[in-house]
């Protein structure tokens, strides 16, 4: 990004926050930002922080966590009533149990409307704003939208005979057969890794076999019908029977598949529809300019594809003493101009002209797709038992990947697993 | 004990010693080798760390350790497990020092009850004890704060001090304390006037077994402390995954950083740390 | 030695003599009354810090799961948590786990540290360099110790590969991956072990090997039959202290695997972390954490009846 831009940004940050005498709050010396260490923060951490504080005098102090803490940490500190969180970045996944800590952030709009003429909240996709809200109450500001999408090398796919990508299974399988190369190239990756990545990596195929998990409010469970078994078949055989998987992938999470994918281990892989921008950027990635995008691939047509959705906020917390200024600094991250940027350095802004700027699609690729597979895609379960769910879930993931136990076996055996919890929390019978 | 002695020729003694060397050398290197070859990682750039074949002879280079050094956050993990750490210490020493005196010298009822349950107790697994201690402190209002993870820590460390002192303590010949008493002294005055210096060894071997217990842990200080307060071991945690994952220059940096200082203390006072191991372990 | 005990007594009854003056009657009782005074801060701590959270642990296992986990807002649950986890196939494979890497690490280490042991306890010169050098491990961080093997078993920069000549994904594999977990912790305990035994082999007394080896006993005779019985209480002691270390060691698997892959390195303490801070679901922990704290105490009261049976014959 050239200085001009650059100039050109911080000014109109400048500009926007000139309205001093607004602040009815002493100014702190810092604000202190809780939420996860995946590979898009570094616009917030590089740019719109110290332009923040250059603006305002006010440092930003990050802790970015993997998952797994960063949940634990905003738990254990928000559940004491802790006020040394002034900006909480979450989750759709934690809808259930944050909410009731975070504030009331509808009438926040209005205040935000009146001092920034810019802040559109319409120009928000629907999904995104029902994903910010639990219970019918408008817990933070969508920053970060992610869906999973189908990245591939056009090259090593029309090399391979395919002028196009997969749409049916039975397609991808032909094509992964035809481009795996080991041991330099494999045909696919995935998250291997018995972690937070797991769910996300087999969802899709779930999904767009039909599949579902379970009902949260009847506890009635789904996941180990006939369609839920004939997709984690699939995706397991992937890895165990026809091996078009990298076998360093077992220890993938987010950034090794990344980082797997920039050092051209794999040619097709699901996965989070920004780290496309990861990917593609030739000054990081041996296969810059390589990739591709579409929706994931259908059972038996293109358009039975069907993906996950998720997304971070940034919100206020009850219990901070700097509300007004964790404010500012959210609205200074979401602001078109700032989630622009935010773009070109692997975020998914949920804001519709953003994803839809001619500019960024020329530049990016991927924003119509992650539309399109947005428009039909399945939330993260928000339920506060999803957490516990989602554990057995791994553990089933991973012994049916390593070919331990069959699907059919392994979905029963955490359909049992599941209702035992459902039980413990109350749910069903 | 010396295998040297006995029966044999002047040649098999020679090849017995050689062989000896011989496997004491092998055993070092197959020790030692994984911290050099850390360390080695922590002087290489970045290109260097990821060569293929792995480099073992290039130029070494210091940026990590400039870049390790230069970030806040990692001298503030530093100040922080040195303030945890010597408070623990202090705290462990200051209250199991007397009861270890007291155990040794005047049993009373209920007082090998009470030794055992506390020799129990180091036995239990932290972790069963973390979730609960956690939600006490949190009731109290001091998670995130490093006094919570003091008190945690002298808990682990006060069996330990009592357990080894006791023993130093049973080694100290009683005539010295009796002839003070004899004079008219009281138990306190005894204690704090003929025994202590005489136990000078077996504090620094508690000393140090507690020092090397607060500073290495990481269980403890993971969960009850926040950014802000967070020890060494915890910073270090944070490189197992995410953005960091892939600058091992970086982490092993760190790494050397964070090990320095307890292998220097230790190794100061090394004698002590083997008299307060064996003295403790066998006699209780 | 009889110098510095004169000068000392000297010097000690002279402070002291100041000291003695004051309240008798006070004085003497509270001098009477040393040992429990002595003691009382020690109990406190103890009790305050270490009993109540485990009384508290207790109970919580007793509670049911409730949403946001506020303390005793769960109505009570009986033994449903225990019963959930005896029947949680996960649990139950933790218990395996858990089983078989204690086994393992202990048996290694104490074979390892033995043979170290007898190595280091050979009068040759410089010898006292070699003791440094082995003890060096053992000082190291658990955490970083972990991050260095994980860089070292690496599948495509790591050394080992490099030297073994393969791609083996040691942490991606299940057979594998506890191989390399334990591989952590035996690596840095053995010399803890040999410093054990080390001082136990220095303080055996020597007439009974130089007797047999008069009598004309090859050195492997000596070491079977005299020097391994003599050895055996420090043997137990540092069995039983390993045990106890390597039942519950976490930081070696929450660095390199979390438990995985398919639950392979899932110990008890990886799980019952997982539940408490991953799940959040604080009463299935604190259940999980008294049936880890139930099984340790059998297993150490076992080992202590073991060590006072020997010692009595």
């Amino acid at each position: 990004m050239t200085t001009l831009k650059r100039r050109a940004l911080l000014g109109a940050s400048m500009a926007t926050l000139a309205a001093p005498q607004i602040m009815a709050q002493s100014k702190p010396e810092k604000l202190v930002y809780v939420g996860d260490n995946g590979p898009w923060h570094w616009v917030m951490v590089e740019e719109v922080a110290p332009a923040f504080e250059k603006a305002t005098g006010i440092k930003i102090d990050f802790t970015l966590l993997p998952v797994d803490p960063w949940r634990a940490r905003l738990r254990a500190e928000l559940g004491a009533g802790s006020a040394g969180i002034d900006v909480v970045q979450w989750s759709v996944g934690m809808a259930g149990w944050i909410s009731p800590h975070m504030e009331d952030h509808e009438p926040l709009l209005a205040q935000m409307k009146s001092r920034h003429a810019d802040f559109d909240w319409d120009d928000y996709l629907t999904g995104t704003k029902k994903a910010a809200t639990y219970d019918g109450k408008l817990s933070g500001i969508p920053y970060r939208i992610t869906t999973g999408i189908f990245h591939y090398q056009k090259a090593l796919l029309e090399q391979a005979g395919f002028s196009q990508p997969p749409g049916t299974w039975d397609e991808f399988l032909k094509v992964a057969l035809a481009v795996n190369k080991p041991p330099d190239r494999y045909a696919f990756g995935i998250f291997g890794r018995q972690g937070a990545g797991m769910f996300v990596g087999f969802n899709p195929w779930l999904y767009s076999n039909g599949g579902r998990l379970l009902d949260f409010k009847t506890g009635e469970i789904f996941i180990n019908d006939a369609k839920g078994v004939e997709a984690l078949q699939f995706y397991a055989d992937l890895v165990t029977k026809y091996k078009v998987v990298p076998p360093e992938a077992m220890t993938w999470e987010f950034d090794e598949i990344v980082a797997g994918g920039q050092s051209d281990r794999y040619a097709m892989v699901q996965m989070f529809a920004p780290y496309g921008t990861l990917i593609n950027d030739p000054k990081i990635s041996k296969t810059g300019g390589k990739w591709a995008w579409t929706t994931v691939p259908g059972p038996h047509a293109k358009a039975e594809g069907r993906t996950w959705i998720d997304g971070h906020s940034l919100g206020v917390p009850k219990y901070t003493r700097n509300k007004e200024w964790s404010l500012e600094f959210i609205q200074m991250a979401c602001s078109r101009q700032w989630q622009k940027r935010a773009m070109e350095r692997g975020n998914a802004p949920p804001l519709r002209s953003v994803l839809e700027d001619p500019d960024m699609i020329e530049k990016i690729g991927w924003p119509p797709v992650a539309a399109q597979a947005i428009e039909t895609g399945f939330p993260t379960p928000a339920y506060p038992v999803w957490d516990t769910l989602e554990i057995q879930l791994r553990s089933t993931l991973s012994q049916t990947l390593f070919g331990q136990k069959t699907a059919k076996q392994a979905l029963d055996d955490l359909a049992g697993d599941w209702q035992r919890s459902l039980r413990r929390a109350g749910i069903g019978r | 004990m010396n295998a040297l002695s006995g029966v044999g020729s002047r040649r098999s003694k020679l090849v017995f010693a050689g062989s000896v060397y011989l496997a004491l050398i092998a055993m070092t290197a197959v020790f030692l080798f994984p911290l050099l070859w850390v360390i080695g990682l922590s002087l290489k750039t970045r290109l260097q760390v990821f060569a293929t074949p792995p480099l073992f002879i290039w130029w070494p280079t210091l940026e990590n350790y400039v870049g390790v050094l230069s970030q806040a956050d990692f001298l503030q993990a530093f100040v922080n497990s040195l303030v945890v750490s010597s408070g623990a210490v202090i705290l462990s020493i200051c209250v199991g020092v007397p009861a270890a005196y007291a155990f040794a010298r005047f049993p009373f009822r209920g007082g090998s009850f009470l030794f055992f349950s506390l020799l129990v107790m180091r036995m239990l697994p932290p972790i069963a004890v973390l979730v609960p201690m956690y939600i006490l402190f949190s009731k109290l209002g001091i998670t995130t704060t490093r006094f919570s993870v003091i008190l945690a820590y002298s808990t682990f460390s006060l069996p330990l001090v009592v357990w080894i002192m006791r023993g130093f303590f049973e080694d100290l010949p009683r005539e010295l304390e009796e002839s003070a008493w004899v004079d008219g002294a009281s138990r306190y005055a005894a204690f704090r006037h003929v025994v202590l210096p005489l136990i000078r060894p077996g504090l620094v071997a508690a000393s140090i077994l507690s020092l090397q217990l607060a500073w290495n842990d990481f269980l403890f200080s993971a969960v009850l402390t926040n950014n802000a307060t967070r020890t060494l071991p915890v910073l270090m945690a944070g490189f197992s995954g995410g953005d960091t994952g892939v600058d091992w220059g970086g982490m092993t940096a760190s790494g050397v950083l964070v090990i320095l200082p307890v292998l220097i203390f230790s190794f100061a006072a090394q004698r002590h740390l083997v008299a307060g191991l064996s003295s403790g372990a066998v006699k209780g | 030695m009889g110098g510095t005990t004169t000068a000392v007594r000297q010097t000690g009854v002279r402070t002291m003599q100041g000291a003695a003056s004051g309240t008798s009657g006070m004085r003497r009782w509270l001098d009477r009354q040393f040992s429990r005074i002595a003691v009382l801060p020690t109990t406190a701590m103890m009790v305050l810090i270490f009993g109540i959270p485990l009384l508290f642990s207790l109970y919580l296992s007793f509670e049911g799961w409730s949403p946001d986990q506020a303390l005793f807002s769960g109505a009570f649950a009986g033994t449903a948590n225990y019963e959930d986890l005896l029947t949680d196939p996960q649990f139950l494979k933790s218990l395996s786990v858990t089983f078989i890497y204690t086994a393992t690490t202990v048996a290694t280490e104490l074979a390892g540290g033995l043979g170290i042991a007898l190595l280091l306890n050979i009068d040759l010169p410089w010898i006292g360099l070699f003791r440094t050098a082995l003890v060096v491990p053992m000082m190291i961080t658990p955490i970083v110790a972990a991050l260095c093997w994980k860089l070292l078993l690496d599948p495509d920069h790591g050394v080992v590969n490099y030297w073994i000549g393969s791609h083996i994904v040691w942490l991606g594999r299940p057979d594998t991956a506890l191989i390399s977990v334990m591989v952590v912790n035996l690596w840095q305990n053995a010399p803890y072990v040999a410093v054990l035994l080390l001082a136990g082999l220095r303080s055996l007394p020597s007439e009974p090997v130089e007797a047999a080896s008069i009598d004309g006993a090859s050195r492997l005779q000596v070491f079977w039959h005299i020097t391994l019985p003599l050895l055996k209480p420090y043997i137990l002691v540092a069995l039983l202290l390993r045990t106890i270390f390597e039942f519950r060691a976490f930081d070696n698997i929450y660095v390199m695997t979390s438990g995985g892959p398919a639950n392979a390195t899932m110990t008890l303490s990886m799980f019952t972390y997982l539940a408490s801070f991953v799940r959040f679901d604080l009463s299935l922990g604190a259940a999980a954490s008294w049936l880890m704290l139930l099984m340790c105490l059998l297993l150490c009261l076992f080992f202590i009846a073991v060590i006072r049976r020997r010692e009595a014959n």
